[in-house]
């Protein structure tokens, strides 16, 4: 009994994308992400203008819905967890309680704390959406359809139809320390290719995992010890700290000095 | 059994301490409702037409509790390929903009000071009435102008301007496409549509597909790439189109027709055209072929900045991919004293390629089998003869006029006067060049009414500003559109949501003020009944509008003019122009140089990005978030020269204006060109997100425009840029 589970990936052909920043608007009205957030980006290769004829690479990007997602590790309530029927990443809001470890946990800064709710906020492949049957907004909206949306371990699906086409030149882009197995495949010669970091597991979580005895790390004391700490920690840090802000200026930054 | 912490939480009482947001915790629970803020309502679906841009979209509105929540794409919309951009998506914050104008307003104050004074429909209308009627009575029905946009309704204005009595009609279009148009409509009898999808080899020189998105031709330019087609951009700019394009030449501004006719040079020395097709369609061939001889590659590498050698290769690779190769015509023409003639250089080359109604070629008018719905206006004795721009320049067109000749006729009072002006859809204060002799023609006015969605700043000095609904909340007329081989086809909009505030139509308020005018007949008529009458030919159209959002005729693409003749005066495509040779314009095009740029100055050039529709979408919330306010791009070496850094403001002037902005230093732009995008630094402060951010294009930009056609020339343009001390 090995019918495969689901797994719903984006494949990406970012040799399409135009920047157009259609995906962004959409999925932002989509969500109702607040000012100056996003859930999704277009990301940019540095032209070499001493090239005889300069390029740029444009990559649209969102949350990897990894399969080893990091996010998940950093969660002390299980707020963020791998959906198992579909394969998603996905924030149950109701047990977030928007300690932001998650944040510095991601490779891809794909997450941020909305500063309306206050929780932690990310890509969900619009859930909302697909109930209705309809795809993720930035799949649907995408001017050059660079995105591709699907269930990967299905063979009849457009994405797998699409990886299988493409099973030379699948690119995944993982930080080398961190390798979560990302669910967003890119196709060809995808650029940049320099900007997830090292995933950064919380403090207070490495902490507690080191001074509390394995035998009487239970269920119970872990999250309930966990909770109370990042409780702590969000009273301290605050609830918008510049660094949950997911902005494109801090996209454009990161990308400066990458590869052309 | 292995307790995750997640299953541990939702088990346990903890869930309700840590919840401490306000998100219901059984809410929460539920699979797929994961995000605050989404009620449980059923959504409902609409068809409409995008007016976000000039494009016409096909798009569904999903409708939940009365509210549009979400725009997204029509997929049996072929034109727009599936797709709706981000403008597109930001439509809902133009439906929404709190800055939206909400009712009838009369100026108090000076004209741009700022002070209104609410006032009911009925008197607004019925002063509107009175206005026109003394306008008329002192200074005939031609001292009224009129102004519109290339929205579904702007026909309308047309329609009250004639049977008003005013021939002085302008559009938006003689400050955007108008020498193109000219160009192609004198080479060929009509303007072209490109059929990028199925070219192999296509130049883009004065558009940038890639960011001024029209639809399909800037998705079908990626398709088409994908599959092989190569792009040769010349743009003085790194565009995005720039960025993708397989050759990018930052050519020197306003040399394009040098290159032009160094690639008809090459093809004809070298005989790599169809002799036959040639013989058969075009007409001048000898008189061309001799004019093309002093423009060799080497003259054109010293004009455009652009190796010979390559322009040699350039021509023979677009000669040996001919007739599936194209100069793709652009649409943005309104840059040079010259740009009809500049644009004729770029249909020629298509012309000797034989691309003409050919696949991967340009392409001729489809059979849309839409009808019009004509009037007879009435007569008046009194009026002037013509225009008040006319016989300024040889080959205006009729029904848009030039903004910018009118602009001066109104100021000089001279053939005769101009007092009131009804403007709506359209900002010429915003997108016209020398905006502060725009605010002169402004104060000019007896009355001035303008109806808009929000107070852009021609509203901003209007006497009379009247609530418009936007595209989402009111029903339009049909209108046939075309788009590369993809189709010809009808769209129409219902309203998707009841008309906020107290909004109304253009086409109610002109058929009130018709009725006033005792003019009622000529809009004796609803939208309903209107689109009934244009679509009479249609039997099946009103079921697949209904159905789809969207009527296809199935008319032929190619091969259209097999058996007719070409709308010239030789009855063929004309790469000698008979009709110029007898008006004493050039009859070929006749390569003359830009202005020099001085040292340390530069030439302007402005330009559109996806994210923004000049000043219509200025205010839009979700759309200034993606750009922020324009930069001026200013290359590293002169920034250098200059002692300016990144980060700095700066003040670009030019002889009639001045704009302070944030400088973007970048190797992707000339030494001897800046750059700023269109739309930003209004004078209105109800707009409240963009007021004050950025500089804007019409402050700087100086009024040149097309001798032959009348069209603005904003890269006439020199600059000076001074870094500003931070104060």
């Amino acid at each position: 009994m090995s019918i495969k589970q689901a797994q719903l990936a984006m494949v990406i052909d970012s040799s399409m994308c135009i920047d157009c920043k259609g995906c962004m608007a959409s999925c932002k009205i989509a969500n109702d992400s607040p000012e100056g957030q996003w859930r999704n980006w277009v990301k940019h290769s540095v032209p070499d203008f001493t090239a005889r004829f300069p390029k740029t690479h444009f990559q649209p990007g969102g949350c990897m819905h990894c399969d080893n997602p990091t996010c998940v590790q950093a969660c002390p309530t299980g707020a963020t967890y791998k959906d198992k029927k579909d394969g998603t990443v996905h924030i149950d809001s109701s047990l977030c309680i928007g300690c932001g470890n998650c944040i510095p946990a991601c490779p891809y800064d794909a997450r941020f704390r909305n500063i309306l709710t206050k929780k932690a906020d990310k890509c969900n492949f619009c859930a909302e959406r697909r109930e209705q049957g309809l795809l993720p907004a930035c799949v649907d909206t995408c001017p050059t359809k660079a995105r591709v949306f699907g269930d990967i371990n299905d063979p009849e699906s457009e994405a797998s139809r699409l990886l299988a086409k493409n099973a030379g030149r699948l690119v995944r882009v993982v930080n080398a320390k961190t390798d979560t197995k990302p669910n967003m495949i890119y196709l060809g010669e995808t650029a940049p290719l320099n900007w997830p970091v090292e995933a950064k597991m919380p403090t207070a979580m490495a902490a507690l995992t080191s001074v509390v005895n394995p035998l009487v790390r239970t269920v119970v004391g872990l999250s309930g010890i966990g909770v109370a700490v990042m409780l702590v920690r969000q009273l301290i840090a605050g609830s918008d700290s510049e660094d949950d802000v997911h902005d494109e200026s801090g996209t454009d930054s990161q990308n400066k000095g990458g590869d052309a | 059994m292995k307790l995750s912490r997640r299953d541990f939480f939702k088990a346990s009482g903890l869930i309700a301490a840590a919840a401490a947001g306000s998100v219901p915790v059984l809410g929460g629970l539920e699979p797929g409702l994961a995000h605050a803020g989404t009620s449980s309502g059923e959504w409902s679906n609409a068809y409409s037409v995008c007016d976000m841009c000039f494009n016409k979209c096909g798009c569904i509105a999903r409708i939940q509790d009365g509210v549009v929540k979400k725009l997204d794409p029509n997929p049996k919309f072929i034109k727009s390929r599936g797709m709706l951009c981000a403008r597109g998506n930001a439509g809902v914050s133009q439906l929404y903009d709190p800055d939206r104008l909400k009712h009838p307003l009369l100026r108090k104050g000076a004209r741009g000071e700022g002070k209104w004074q609410r006032i009911p429909w009925d008197e607004a209308l019925d002063m509107m009435a009175a206005k026109m009627q003394d306008i008329r009575k002192k200074y005939t029905s031609c001292g009224h102008l009129f102004s519109a946009g290339a929205d579904l309704q702007s026909q309308f204005v047309g329609r009250f301007a004639e049977v008003y009595g005013s021939y002085n009609v302008t559009s938006h279009e003689s400050l955007c496409l108008l020498s193109g148009s000219r160009a192609f409509l004198d080479t060929f009898g009509e303007v072209p549509f490109a059929d990028v999808l199925n070219s192999k080899y296509i130049i883009m020189a004065g558009a940038n597909r890639f960011e001024a998105l029209v639809t399909p031709d800037s998705i079908d330019l990626m398709t088409a790439m994908q599959k092989g087609t190569k792009l040769v951009v010349l743009d003085p700019r790194y565009t995005k189109t720039a960025a993708l394009a397989n050759e990018w030449h930052p050519i020197r501004p306003g040399t394009d027709m040098a290159f032009m006719l160094a690639l008809a040079h090459v093809i004809i020395n070298e005989k790599l055209y169809n002799e036959t097709w040639i013989q058969d369609k075009t007409y001048g061939i000898e008189q061309f072929r001799e004019h093309v001889q002093k423009y060799d590659p080497r003259f054109a590498a010293e004009e455009c900045g652009i190796p010979a050698e390559d322009i040699v290769r350039i021509a023979r690779e677009l000669a040996a991919a001919a007739p599936a190769a194209m100069i793709y015509p652009g649409r943005r023409t309104s840059d040079y004293k010259n740009s009809t003639q500049i644009r004729r250089s770029f249909a020629i080359v298509n012309a000797i390629l034989g691309n003409w109604d050919q696949p991967g070629g340009l392409l001729a008018a489809r059979e849309v089998g839409l009808k019009g719905v004509p009037f007879d206006a009435p007569w008046y004795d009194d009026n002037p003869d013509d225009r008040v721009d006319a016989h300024k320049v040889p080959m205006m067109f009729e029904h848009d006029g030039s903004f910018v000749l009118t602009r001066d006729a109104v100021l000089s009072g001279k053939p005769y006067p101009i007092k009131g002006w009804f403007v709506y859809k359209t900002n010429p204060l915003g997108t016209a060049p020398n905006r502060a002799k725009t605010i002169e023609m402004a104060n000019a006015m007896e009355f001035m009414t303008v109806v808009d969605v929000a107070m852009s700043d021609t509203a901003w000095m209007a006497d009379l500003v009247l609530p418009a609904p936007s595209y989402l909340e009111r029903q339009d007329p049909a209108s046939g559109l075309q788009g590369s081989a993809a189709c010809a086809c009808v769209v129409q909009r219902d309203a998707v949501v009841p008309a906020l505030y107290e909004s109304r139509p253009v086409f109610d308020i002109l058929k009130s003020v018709a009725g006033k005018l005792e003019l009622g007949e000529y809009f004796d008529f609803t939208i309903e009944e209107y689109r009934k009458k244009q679509l009479r030919g249609l039997p099946n159209a009103a079921t697949a509008l209904a159905d789809d959002g969207v009527y296809y005729n199935p008319s032929k693409v190619y091969g259209i003019y097999k058996d007719r003749v070409y709308k010239t005066l030789s009855k063929k495509i004309e790469l000698y122009n008979k009709r110029y040779e007898g008006m004493g314009v050039d009859p070929m095009p006749v390569y003359s140089p830009p202005s020099k740029v001085p040292k340390n100055r530069f030439r302007m050039v402005v330009g559109r990005s996806a994210m923004v529709t000049q000043t219509s979408s200025q205010n839009n919330a979700v759309l200034h978030q993606l750009t922020g306010p324009n930069t001026l791009w200013l290359n590293t070496a002169s920034a250098k020269n200059l002692g300016i850094h990144p980060g700095d403001t700066v003040e670009v002037a030019s002889s009639v204006g001045r704009g302070e902005l944030k400088v973007e230093i970048t190797d992707g732009i000339r030494e001897d060109t800046v750059y700023m995008l269109s739309g930003f630094g209004p004078l209105s402060p109800q707009l409240s997100l963009i007021f004050g951010e950025g500089a804007s294009m019409s402050a700087v930009l100086q009024e040149g425009y097309d001798e032959i056609c009348g069209n603005a020339a904003l890269h006439e343009t020199i600059v000076s840029v001074t870094r500003k001390v931070a104060s």
